[in-house]
């Protein structure tokens, strides 16, 4: 079965959206500012001849125009970390400030943790929980090469984690990673309903024990890189007594707000405030965010 | 092992920073001030260094960066921890060509000229390129080795290495 065809409803531009998934993503990075400064990262790209364009949305993001951008020296000496466009959506929506107390709930390999602890400027603390030993290593080596110093990582069931509270609370769910296809192509054939109702269950799990470590007034994100309203409003509508939703915009990236009608049933009209992102509106790959506001 | 000895090795104990920052001033002259607003903990054989603040009383992995290992003597600066506090060295650095650089990054050992080495103590060294720290390289007897971790040399086959990292500093 054609898993896409169910989005057919809820997608605008529903040609273009399956014409894109069989093209590739280019590569991207982000600019780390605690080791380097903007305009000499840029100078040094310019003098190894590597392409670049900066993102409209974000002048920390680039577009590569290199076939494996992981062996460039910028990025061996943590210059710049290679990092999908998307992925650097989440770390701006939580917008976390130095000096704050920050969870990221499920953290490897590091890209979103490093990013804000490079908002932070390196003062104050991020847990970045990771359940996995085996993530743990690419987590850790990634700090260590971005000259993290204010993360320190746990290894808790995200639904367990002991204690807070914390300011803001990142919770970057795993899901089924639709939004991945022009990445790594074959995660679509693994896609279906029911995988997404089994990680609907962790992840409303992960939100529900998110909200409960977040100060009253503390901000939760929740990220997935799926299209699957049962990973993403399902599953943001069961935090709606806790918290409230703001909407989320950034210019120069152009969202489409969350869906209140699925499956025939009428969900909250706040969750209209979450964004969805699709690979052939911004040519990148597929997103979901909310921003709720603990009660 | 006996259960004291395993007690030690899993657990972060507190350290204090002048205890830290008088090591790294004796080999490399870096002024003691660079070290304040970290706090500095001990864990096996290993020092680990994170920004200041209320560490909450949890379960950790890692506090912070691995700046230094105490298994053998002399006590070796993580390469991470170098490009962080390496920059304010005064004794104990090196600075390569462009050639020498690319070779260093690529893991392997350099023989130096007698002017580079003027001034230089055996064992590790601050390596420099046009003003950024490179990382950790090791100089004995007329030859800068490099300690480059596997997994950020710039020969890299592009297979990931990280887990063999955590090993090797």
């Amino acid at each position: 079965m054609d898993p896409l065809e169910r989005y057919r409803e809820i997608v605008p531009d529903y040609s273009g959206f399956r014409a894109i998934q069989s093209l590739p993503l280019y590569s991207s990075g982000r600019i780390n500012l605690l080791k380097i400064e903007r305009a000499s990262l840029l100078e040094s790209l310019k003098a190894h001849e590597v392409g670049y364009k900066i993102f409209d949305w974000y002048p920390l993001g680039l577009k590569l125009d290199i076939e494996s951008p992981g062996k460039l020296m910028e990025n061996l000496l943590g210059y710049l970390h290679i990092q999908e466009e998307l992925s650097m959506v989440p770390p701006l929506i939580l917008d976390p400030q130095p000096g704050e107390r920050i969870l990221d709930l499920c953290a490897s390999p590091g890209s979103k943790t490093s990013q804000i602890s490079q908002m932070m400027q390196n003062k104050g603390l991020v847990i970045a929980n990771e359940p996995s030993l085996a993530r743990v290593a690419p987590l850790r080596s990634n700090c260590e090469r971005l000259g993290v110093m204010n993360v320190a990582i746990t290894r808790y069931d995200g639904r367990r984690f002991p204690h807070g509270p914390f300011d803001r609370i990142l919770v970057d769910a795993p899901c089924s990673s639709e939004g991945r296809e022009r990445r790594g192509p074959g995660v679509l054939a693994r896609s279906s309903i029911n995988r997404s109702l089994d990680l609907q269950k962790l992840q409303i799990g992960l939100l529900k024990n998110a909200l409960r470590l977040a100060k009253p007034g503390g901000v939760v994100v929740y990220s997935t890189c799926t299209y699957a309203p049962e990973e993403n409003e399902l599953v943001v509508e069961t935090a709606l007594s806790e918290a409230r939703l703001e909407k989320i915009s950034i210019p120069g990236l152009k969202e489409c707000p969350g869906i209140t009608v699925w499956s025939g049933r009428q969900m909250d009209e706040s969750l209209r405030r979450c964004a969805r992102y699709y690979p052939h509106i911004n040519d990148t790959g597929g997103f979901f965010v909310a921003r709720l506001i603990k009660n | 092992m006996s259960p004291g000895s395993s007690r030690i090795r899993n657990v972060f104990e507190p350290m204090e920073r002048e205890e830290v920052a008088k090591l790294w001033n004796e080999r490399f002259s870096i002024p003691v001030e660079v070290f304040s607003g970290f706090l500095f903990f001990r864990k096996a054989r290993s020092v680990w260094a994170i920004s200041e603040s209320d560490l909450p009383r949890l379960s950790y992995e890692s506090l912070g960066m691995r700046i230094m290992s105490l298994k053998d003597r002399p006590w070796k600066p993580t390469t991470s921890a170098l490009q962080i506090f390496g920059k304010h060295a005064a004794r104990n650095l090196i600075h390569l060509d462009e050639h020498e650089a690319t070779l260093f990054l690529q893991g392997e050992s350099i023989p130096l000229t007698m002017k580079i080495q003027s001034g230089l103590e055996s064992g590790y060294v601050v390596v420099f390129y046009r003003g950024e720290v490179l990382g950790c390289g090791l100089y004995s007897h007329g030859k800068l080795i490099s300690q480059i971790p596997k997994s950020r040399r710039m020969a890299d086959t592009g297979e990931r290495v990280d887990i063999d990292d955590i090993g090797c500093l």
